[in-house]
């Protein structure tokens, strides 16, 4: 089927050349070799020649998103569906010795229970059964019907309490705390701390925070009891389901579709077919009918995944001129029952001789999972706090301070522009040293991301006789726009609007996709995309071209809806006319040239604290991102937005909090859990770095949730001068500072 | 609850009576009521609901919510209005009740058979958008789009109390409705580009 212009096969192969790209595995990328062509095709063009890319794009799915007329995982009701639910063990350490399903079972509408594959639940909230049932309110009733006996086992759930010789062991034979990584000369670090002037050590640490997706995890299976199945999931990867859905269900691979239309939110969480898709394929694999298993909000918080809590213990050493010569660190990842990430320390700066531990203290905790630029908020929360502290010691201008130790000259452009927009100039240098009880204060913080993409994106761009433009590809869009930008660039490809195309994505029927973790999307698909659309234009070129003089296929201009060549004009759709019946079909393939990799982010936070309540005001944020082209600037302002506003949430509010002795969340809800909402918005600034003059797509999500967190503590404290180093900075915190400051000068 | 209580206030004529001497006596009222009529409803019941101008036909339990009755029960379902939290913290099943909103997930679907009920879709079409929702389009105030019916419905319903409000009060209007994308400055721009647009189109009119 393939009708590729160039149909002579060149006498020798392509030139190839190796370079390394992110592949993502369950969030979280990791680096891999692959062999790409040397000479690839024509590029994106300079940023501020595009017709529709690098403007401000509506989203192509918005009429319908604001109609109610999207279509998510949550909204699928098949007939003859029933509804799943999770029963979970209160415990946060347990063993199941009876599972009693008799009384639920009678219960009228109660169709089928499995129990978890596992009898022993190392987590409040573990999964230990599943019901399903023909109404939501019928399968609550079953779980409540179920009786359960639990061997009830010792828990630990505090980092510190985990950390102790005789803490209860999370995993039997192991011990709760394990080092995983040393880097660096811990002889030297030590030996370069003499040559300081002034020394800062302290220990910063992070809650586990919540991904709060507002839609929750859960899949629809629609399995009949036949030899193919088709699983609607809300999930960051099409292509994550269909193995692991076949498995459960006892079915070959390819015949079990997977489908994901629209997804409210995913943030790193949702990969794979997770607990509750096994459940879900299980229950319809018995009952031979679609069951639909969405999470409650409670299950969500208590079993859905979280950003692992951080501890990190630091020492730098500064000389007087502001260069900072040595650093050791002490990095401990808190990912409950699994592992945690964190970035290493020192993070973006280069700080001379550095030595870090990095360590892993299990606790009896769902697993901390890939959130938005895993481990990066948190290292850098800890850099940024620590940076400042050095620039105040040495009393040092805290920007002047940072380009001192930083190389790369982007973050000093961002910097400067960041400190002009927000109005440095106006920031009181002493901390606390403004008129209260009111105190305003201005911080700042870098964040660094890579975004470049892979190799496995295939998009195929049709075009009908009757002109109609398709442009297919199994992804995903999370919210992010990626159906917006698939369209946008085919469409200017073929000088058409962007109505004039069509994007079909989300299904595993369609061409392959990267999962979207690591912000590798856009620099995956992208790529992949405009090669098609190349294709497309090169070979509807071909078939006009007699019609237009015998033009050569790359002399004929495709623009304003018209297809051209020496002063002859023809309409798109007098154009497609001279198409085959079946209109023709393009394959694109991934091109590296068209995409790069390396982001850099600075932020900065003014903030207004009452020194009387400790209560947090944020007033305005400015956050100057690059990030190569930008395909759509409407959407990547909406991310940068969203990037600064989640860091306000791990900045100043949200954390979870733990009962030591029952071992369970205290704040599983929205009502306890503090997301940021209206009344706390600040004035927020996003920026384009538009001097990035790189014409490649990288992909910025993740780079954008990465300053803030440290800029606004930065901020808390040159208007406090209280140094929270515990997050969320809670006005208890402020004034339990203040009240030691006190105690401290006239104490 | 609301308009059982205005008419109970009204009956016995102390409309001016404070809020906790009224919950004491509605309580007291709804024991006797409750004494006077033994009858509950109990298991699945047939009501009819007024949905975006169709009265429709659908069978529930006492306890399921309207929520809940829109999204699972009624044939062809109604699923602009989002389930998020289920229990009337985030604001994304919001509908309106006889053009007040209110949390769908907190309200049964009995006791709104006497009700005009609005969801996001009777408010527009993705083809014909009120000048809510086409602000939100043109302004980007959404991303994942799961919280947008909601903020719409909300937004849309108080540009009819508050034709011409300020930042603050849009603020203050949706303070009852969470996003974790982060939109809110942009839903706060659509907001008062959407009560722009509609004055000045009413103005012309």
């Amino acid at each position: 089927m393939q009708q590729q212009p160039q149909a002579t096969p060149s006498p020798s192969p392509k030139p190839k050349k190796k370079i390394r790209v992110p592949r993502v595995i369950n969030g979280v990328e990791q680096m891999v070799e692959i062999e790409v062509d040397a000479d690839s095709g024509p590029g994106w063009g300079p940023n501020d020649k595009h017709t529709l890319l690098n403007h401000r794009l509506t989203r192509v799915d918005g009429p319908l998103k604001v109609a109610g007329a999207a279509h998510y995982t949550y909204d699928q009701r098949l007939p003859g569906m029933l509804y799943g639910r999770i029963l979970r063990c209160p415990h946060a350490h347990a063993r199941v010795t009876k599972l009693d399903t008799d009384a639920a079972l009678k219960i009228p509408g109660v169709k089928a229970i499995v129990p978890a594959p596992l009898t022993e639940v190392r987590f409040a909230g573990g999964p230990v059964a599943a019901v399903a049932a023909t109404t939501p309110e019928i399968a609550g009733d079953a779980l409540r019907a179920i009786k359960v006996t639990y061997e009830v086992l010792p828990h630990v759930v505090h980092a510190e309490a985990a950390a102790r010789p005789d803490a209860p062991k999370v995993v039997e034979e192991e011990s709760n705390l394990q080092q995983k990584a040393t880097n660096g000369d811990p002889a030297k670090a030590e030996a370069a701390f003499a040559t300081a002037d002034a020394i800062v050590e302290a220990e910063y640490t992070t809650p586990r925070v919540h991904h709060a997706c507002l839609e929750t995890h859960g899949l629809v299976v629609d399995y009949r009891g036949g030899d193919s199945a088709i699983v609607y999931a809300s999930t960051q990867g099409t292509f994550t389901i269909p193995a692991d859905a076949a498995k459960e269900l006892g079915l070959e691979q390819t015949a079990v579709e997977s489908r994901v239309d629209h997804m409210g939110g995913g943030f790193g969480s949702k990969f794979g077919i997770g607990t509750e898709g096994m459940f879900a394929c299980r229950l319809s694999k018995e009952t031979k009918a679609p069951v639909k298993l969405m999470l409650t909000r409670y299950d969500e918080f208590v079993m859905a995944g979280n950003r692992a809590g951080s501890i990190q213990k630091l020492k730098a050493g500064v000389k007087n001129d502001g260069t900072i010569v040595a650093m050791q660190a002490r990095q401990y990842r808190l990912g409950g029952i699994g592992q945690g990430s964190q970035a290493g320390q020192p993070y973006i700066y280069s700080m001379g001789d550095t030595y870090r531990e990095i360590y892993s203290l299990h606790t009896n905790e769902d697993s901390g999972i890939a959130m938005r630029a895993p481990g990066h908020p948190e290292a850098s929360f800890a850099a940024e706090s620590l940076v400042d502290e050095l620039a105040y010691k040495i009393k040092m201008d805290p920007i002047a301070f940072r380009k001192k130790n930083l190389r790369d000259e982007v973050y000093h452009r961002q910097l400067d522009r960041g400190a002009r927009e927000i109005g440095w100039s106006r920031r009181n240098p002493v901390a606390g040293g403004n008129p209260g009880p009111l105190k305003r204060g201005i911080g700042c913080g870098i964040g660094v991301w890579g975004g470049g993409g892979n190799n496995q994106c295939k998009v195929d761009v049709s075009v009908g006789r009757d002109g109609s433009v398709l442009v297919a590809v199994g992804t995903q869009d999370l919210g992010t726009g990626t159906r917006t930008y698939t369209r946008a660039i085919v469409a200017e490809e073929f000088g058409l609007s962007i109505n004039d195309v069509k994007e079909q994505i989300g299904s595993s029927k369609l061409g392959s996709a990267n999962p979207s973790g690591g912000s590798t999307t856009a620099a995956s698909l992208s790529p992949s995309v405009k090669d098609a659309a190349i294709k497309a234009r090169m070979m509807l070129a071909e078939r006009v071209a007699p019609l237009l003089g015998n033009p050569k296929p790359e002399e004929v201009v495709f623009a304003s809806g018209n297809v051209s060549a020496g002063g002859r004009s023809l309409a798109w759709k007098q154009a497609c006319a001279a198409l085959p019946a079946a209109g023709i079909t393009s394959h694109g393939e991934w091109r590296a040239d068209l995409q790069s990799r390396g982001i850099h982010g600075a932020c900065f936070a003014e903030v207004e604290v009452d020194v009387e309540t400790g209560h947090i005001k944020p007033i305005k944020m400015v956050h100057v991102q690059d990030g190569g082209l930008p395909l759509n600037r409407l959407a990547l302002e909406s991310q940068i937005n969203g990037g600064m506003i989640q860091s306000l949430g791990m900045a100043l509010w949200e954390g979870r909090v733990m009962d030591a002795q029952l071992g369970m969340q205290l704040n599983p809800g929205f009502g306890d859990y503090k997301l940021p909402g209206s009344l706390e918005m600040p004035e927020l600034v996003p920026i384009i770095d538009d001097d990035d003059k790189r014409e490649a797509v990288i992909g910025i999500a993740e780079g954008c949730i990465i300053p803030a967190v440290g800029a606004l503590a930065n901020a808390v404290f040159n208007a406090t001068g209280i140094r929270v180093r515990e997050l969320p900075i809670t006005p208890d915190k402020i004034l339990m500072g203040l009240m030691s400051s006190a105690t401290d000068k006239h104490g | 609850m609301d308009s059982s209580r205005r008419k109970f206030l009204k009956g016995v004529g102390i409309a001016g009576a404070g809020a906790a001497l009224a919950d004491h006596l509605l309580l007291e009222t709804q024991a006797k009521e409750l004494e006077a009529s033994p009858q509950t409803i109990s298991g699945a019941t047939k009501i009819t609901l007024d949905v975006n101008g169709q009265q429709r036909n659908v069978e529930v339990e006492p306890r399921t919510t309207l929520l809940n009755a829109l999204r699972n029960h009624l044939d062809p379902a109604v699923t602009g209005p989002k389930l998020v939290c289920d229990v009337g913290t985030c604001g994304a099943c919001t509908i309106l009740l006889d053009g007040k909103p209110a949390y769908s997930c907190l309200v049964l679907a009995v006791d709104t058979t006497n009700k005009k009920i609005t969801t996001v879709e009777g408010l527009g079409s993705p083809e014909k958008p009120n000048a809510v929702q086409a602000a939100f389009v043109e302004h980007d105030a959404l991303m994942c789009g799961f919280c947008t019916p909601g903020f719409v419905t909300t937004i849309s319903a108080y540009l009819k109390k508050n034709p011409n409000p300020s930042l603050e009060e849009v603020r203050e209007a949706c303070k009852g409705n969470f996003c974790r994308c982060g939109t809110y400055p942009r839903v706060f721009e659509a907001a008062l580009a959407a009560a722009k647009a509609s004055s000045s189109s009413s103005s012309q009119v």
